[in-house]
């Protein structure tokens, strides 16, 4: 047999186990939104007929328009300021050495490991202090300079060609008409990768909302879902449903930028 | 390239508006609006709805705000945060606090919590509800829920293996092991199903002969615990036996009885609902008296969870609330009936007992009267005082666990939970 | 002149586009640090604080649960980050083959894990794992095994539980990172070096890897601080005990406990906060030696 085909074989085999069991989890969630509770319990994992039955719970139990709301407002506003103020950031790390600010970033990448729940009293205490708790700004605001992002950008932009931004200067475009006009499009698939991962993280934040977000109508759905697991009853047929719904949007988001990934570095040579 | 770049410039605006959008102004709680903090929607959340209907028919200018939007340990996550913080305008103004935890809260935030017994009659309500919420002479909770236990069991399995009812009354841990090998001869059965990092199971023994983890004086009393000993020895003897289904997680432990898989559980009242919730069960299912340990000062009769409420000292409405609970939760005779009936909530108001409902005998238990049997057993709970640390020692005995249920030195296991609460309570 | 202009513009730039998310930075992150570092010595429980120097940092040396925790963490990470980096560089590579069909389908199924919320996740994980959960009786079937694994009720293979749930959530993420920087790699170098008949393992190991260190260094870092922080899945599959036996506690998970569910001692949570900061910072420092050492030796 031919040692490229069947290597090609085993590239399609690894990928389609790998799919299979990334997939799994996902295709029982939704058979579960199809399926009443009492079935899901018993270990179901064939479609029901409860779907309706099922949405009808979740939107009588969840304000879903005003959460979903809370929810977008939060990750979108979020993640749009989190890319402008961390890529700036990477970029600027990156391009522009200096001993002190190398000093500054390896302090920033020891700063990333201090769990969330060593700050959370004292970061409370300032919102508190300026009348912010229970308001979106609170809930948004310490995400936006994401250390982590910087890193990723400024890692990201040791791969971009230092020629585009000497042409780009001979051409008379000052530092910032570079980062907006040059850097960002051709880093495309970084800004989509980064996209996805901060939207994620933000629509899926638990632990700080949870303290700072305080009454029902300000909370997201992330937090609404984690409050209904915890009943004495759960109702799993309405849970899940209502966690199919809290996927989507990350889902469409990733499904509309994946296709990023593969169109490289158009854009940037033209 | 001017295209890609107007692209940008629209994005980093619509950011910009996007800022503007999240200055919403925070909503803060009217006056006259009480706040209530509790985890279940369908139980104490609908149940303190109730409340606060009846409430506000005579009292048109108090409302409630009852919100249910978060689970138990989100509740204390952000209770802790806030008292920690000194920080008190995102507090409610009354609380659903578990009972074993409540000591914790009372003594590490000496002044977050109002005093209730100067101004409430406490001797209405069970005694070990009120015990457990009082510090140096002052009782700060209106007793909600008991977590008074029981052991449900499947009839028809018990039946089949040829036990009847009266087999399972006052009978020890001891026998119900022998009860649970004939029953799996027979029926093929698991007795009972354990999740390993549970130990509802234990302290449920070690409350029936009046035990817990502290001396009181507050120091570790568990080298010498008989009770603690024995309960460990029986968590092993069913292991042993091969009598159990073992479980992980809520899901899993209730969708093993709900599904039929074990022939008995031994749990506190408030899982009524939850075994109800499969109709097609019905009049398969009994109550018996838990069962005692095979000692001295053991009764048929514990506890398992349950809760109270709590009033903040932060308050804005502390008259309204001192008053809300005086009228209804230590005064409202039909209030109780109507809660047991609607969600199987069972108070801890002791004149209730004598209503209606608490008399009324269930199809779905066979047509026994269980709710009479549960008070009865209520007003027999040995008190107890569950301290501050009982968290750490949960720990430091499911720690152990594994190793005792393979047969490990019951002495040793002690030995080592003592040792490592000890660290943990510094 | 005009040199030394440029030299100030440089110089001020340089500051100007950091300075947003350092404003942010110092306002969310170094007050509330430097916060939790004066209250590491700080001891009682709940509002009654008193200073005590070094007491928390002794009570650490000689508390079981920490040290359990501390092995626990460390051998998540050893074991763990090193399956997931590999996995998701392998499907990275497979998947940036142009002339593989499918293509969309595979990247978008194995990234399917991260979105995947973790309430759906631990529940199936929990059922799958079950003592008669559809993996035993799979191995069971395979004769791999005699009787079944109790996956989430013995210490060991809680850990292995553990172990198989970050990698299942965690490589379709990473393999993004990797995607996005092959999509930065000029296409032509490999056109070149498959021309002059370098075989597919070479191409691998002497252009993709060189040419993604920058990433895969991101990668390994930010996993390390990910697997020192773990808490989501240990927490949710456990019912945040860390059990059984306290097999599965992690520090994040321990300080949670110390924080939220034990007596609240604040002082002797935050110095096992500082603890991780101080692995954290040995390994990336490692990490960085290593990295720089190689960038000598290829240079």
């Amino acid at each position: 047999m031919n040692p490229a085909l069947l290597r090609r074989g085993l590239v399609y085999a690894l990928l389609s186990l790998a799919a299979f069991i990334s997939v799994f989890p996902f295709y029982w969630m939704i058979i579960g939104a199809t399926n009443a509770s009492a079935d899901i319990i018993r270990g179901k994992t064939t479609p029901g007929g409860a779907l309706f039955a099922n949405a009808a719970t979740f939107f009588a139990t969840v304000d879903a328009p005003r959460i979903f709301m809370n929810s977008a407002i939060i990750a979108v506003v979020g993640t749009a300021l989190t890319l402008v103020v961390s890529s700036l950031a990477g970029y600027g790390f990156e391009m522009f050495r200096s001993r002190i600010r190398e000093k500054l970033f390896a302090l920033l990448l020891l700063l990333l490991s201090i769990p969330f729940a060593a700050m959370m009293v004292p970061l409370f205490v300032m919102f508190s202090q300026a009348k912010l708790v229970n308001t979106f700004v609170a809930a948004i605001l310490p995400t936006v300079a994401s250390i982590f992002i910087i890193f990723y950008f400024r890692q990201a932009t040791k791969a971009f060609p230092s020629e585009l931004r000497d042409a780009a200067k001979i051409d008379g475009l000052n530092e910032w008409q570079i980062f907006l006009y040059v850097y960002m499009p051709v880093m495309r698939s970084t800004y989509a990768a980064a996209t996805i991962i901060v939207f994620m993280a933000n629509w899926n934040n638990y632990l700080w909302p949870l303290i700072v977000l305080q009454t029902a109508d300000n909370k997201t759905i992330t937090l609404i879902l984690s409050a209904l697991t915890s009943a004495y009853t759960p109702d799993y047929g309405m849970l899940l449903f209502g966690t199919v719904l809290a996927t989507l949007p990350t889902l469409v988001i990733f499904f509309l930028l994946q296709r990023r990934f593969v169109e490289g570095m158009l854009g940037a040579v033209k | 390239m001017t295209d890609m770049s107007t692209r940008w410039k629209r994005t980093l605006c619509v950011a910009l508006t996007g800022i503007s959008i999240v200055t919403v102004a925070a909503a803060s709680a009217s006056a006259g609006e009480i706040s209530v903090w509790v985890w279940d929607k369908a139980f104490n959340g609908d149940t303190m709805r109730e409340a606060g209907e009846i409430y506000t028919k005579a009292h048109p200018e108090t409302t409630f705000n009852v919100d249910d939007t978060a689970s138990q340990d989100d509740i204390r996550a952000k209770l802790q945060t806030q008292l920690l913080a000194g920080s008190t305008e995102g507090l409610p103004d009354i609380v659903l606090i578990q009972d074993d935890i409540a000591q914790k809260y009372l003594q590490s935030f000496p002044g977050a919590f109002e005093p209730l017994s100067d101004s409430i009659d406490m001797s209405v309500f069970a005694p070990y509800k009120v015990a457990a919420a009082t510090l140096d002479g002052k009782s700060y909770s209106v007793p909600f829920d008991s977590g008074v236990t029981g052991l449900f069991y499947r009839s028809d399995y018990l039946e089949e293996a040829g036990f009847t009812a009266a087999d399972l009354e006052n009978i020890t841990w001891d026998r119900l092991v022998e009860i649970g090998q004939a029953v799996k001869e027979k029926t093929g059965k698991q007795l009972l199903d354990l999740d390993m990092n549970d130990t509802g199971v234990i302290r449920m023994m070690m409350q029936s002969a009046g035990e817990w983890y502290f001396n009181e004086d507050g120091s570790l009393h568990i080298t010498d615990n008989a009770a603690l000993k024995k309960a460990l020895e029986t968590y092993a003897k069913f292991y042993q036996a091969d009598l159990v289904k073992p479980v992980s997680g809520w899901a899993e432990y209730t969708g093993a009885f709900t599904n039929g898989e074990v022939a008995v559980v031994p749990v506190g009242v408030w899982i009524t609902a939850t075994i109800k919730a499969n109709a097609d069960q019905s009049g398969k299912w009994a109550v018996a008296p838990i069962p005692r340990l095979d000692m001295e000062g053991s009764v048929n009769a514990s506890n398992q969870g349950g809760s109270s409420w709590f009033l903040l000292s932060s308050s804005d409405n502390k008259e309204e609330a001192i008053d809300f609970f005086k009228t209804v939760w230590a005064g409202d005779q039909d209030f109780y009936q109507d809660i047991l009936i609607k969600r199987g909530a069972v108070g801890s108001l002791l004149s209730a007992r004598e209503g209606e409902a608490y008399k009324a005998s269930d199809e779905f238990f066979g047509g026994a009267p269980v709710w009479q049997n549960f008070s009865t057993w209520l007003g027999q709970i040995p008190s107890v005082d569950y301290g501050t640390f009982t968290a750490e020692v949960d720990a430091a005995v499911a720690a152990q666990l594994p190793t005792i249920i393979q047969g490990g030195d019951i002495d040793a296991a002690l030995q080592a939970i003592n040792d490592q609460a000890q660290q943990q309570m510094q | 002149m005009a040199q030394s202009g440029l030299a100030r513009s440089e110089r001020i730039n340089g500051w100007l586009f950091v300075m947003p998310a350092l404003v942010l930075l110092g306002l969310f992150m170094i007050y509330p640090i430097v916060w939790s570092l004066w209250m590491s010595f700080q001891v009682g429980k709940g509002m009654n604080l008193s200073f005590g120097g070094f007491a928390n940092i002794q009570r650490l040396t000689k508390d079981p649960v920490f040290i359990r925790a501390l092995i626990n963490t460390f051998t998540f990470f050893i074991v763990q980050v090193p399956i997931m980096i590999t996995l998701a560089l392998l499907f990275a590579v497979a998947l940036n083959d142009s002339t593989l069909r499918f293509r969309g389908l595979f990247r978008t199924a194995i990234f399917l894990p991260c979105v995947t919320s973790l309430i759906a996740y631990s529940t199936i994980f929990k059922s799958m794992f079950a003592v008669d959960g559809i993996i035993n009786q799979t191995l069971m079937a395979l004769h791999l095994i005699a009787s079944p694994i109790s996956w989430l009720g013995d210490p060991f293979w809680a850990k292995v539980t553990i172990i198989i749930a970050i990698t299942w959530r965690w490589t379709g993420y990473n393999m993004i990172f990797y995607l996005a920087a092959l999509q930065n790699i000029d296409r032509s170098i490999y056109e070149a070096a498959r021309i002059d008949g370098v075989p597919a393992w070479a191409r691998f190991r002497y252009l993709t890897i060189p040419m993604l260190k920058p990433v895969i260094l991101f990668t390994t870092v930010v996993s390390t601080i990910g697997t020192l922080q773990l808490f989501d899945e240990v927490f949710n599959l456990t019912g945040g005990t860390g059990g059984p036996s306290d097999s599965t506690v992690t520090l994040s998970l321990y300080i949670y406990n110390l924080t939220f569910k034990f007596m609240p001692s604040f002082g002797y949570s935050a110095t096992v906060s500082w603890v991780i900061v101080l692995v954290v910072a040995i390994l990336s420092f490692l990490q960085f030696l290593v990295a720089r050492d190689r960038k000598v030796k290829s240079s």
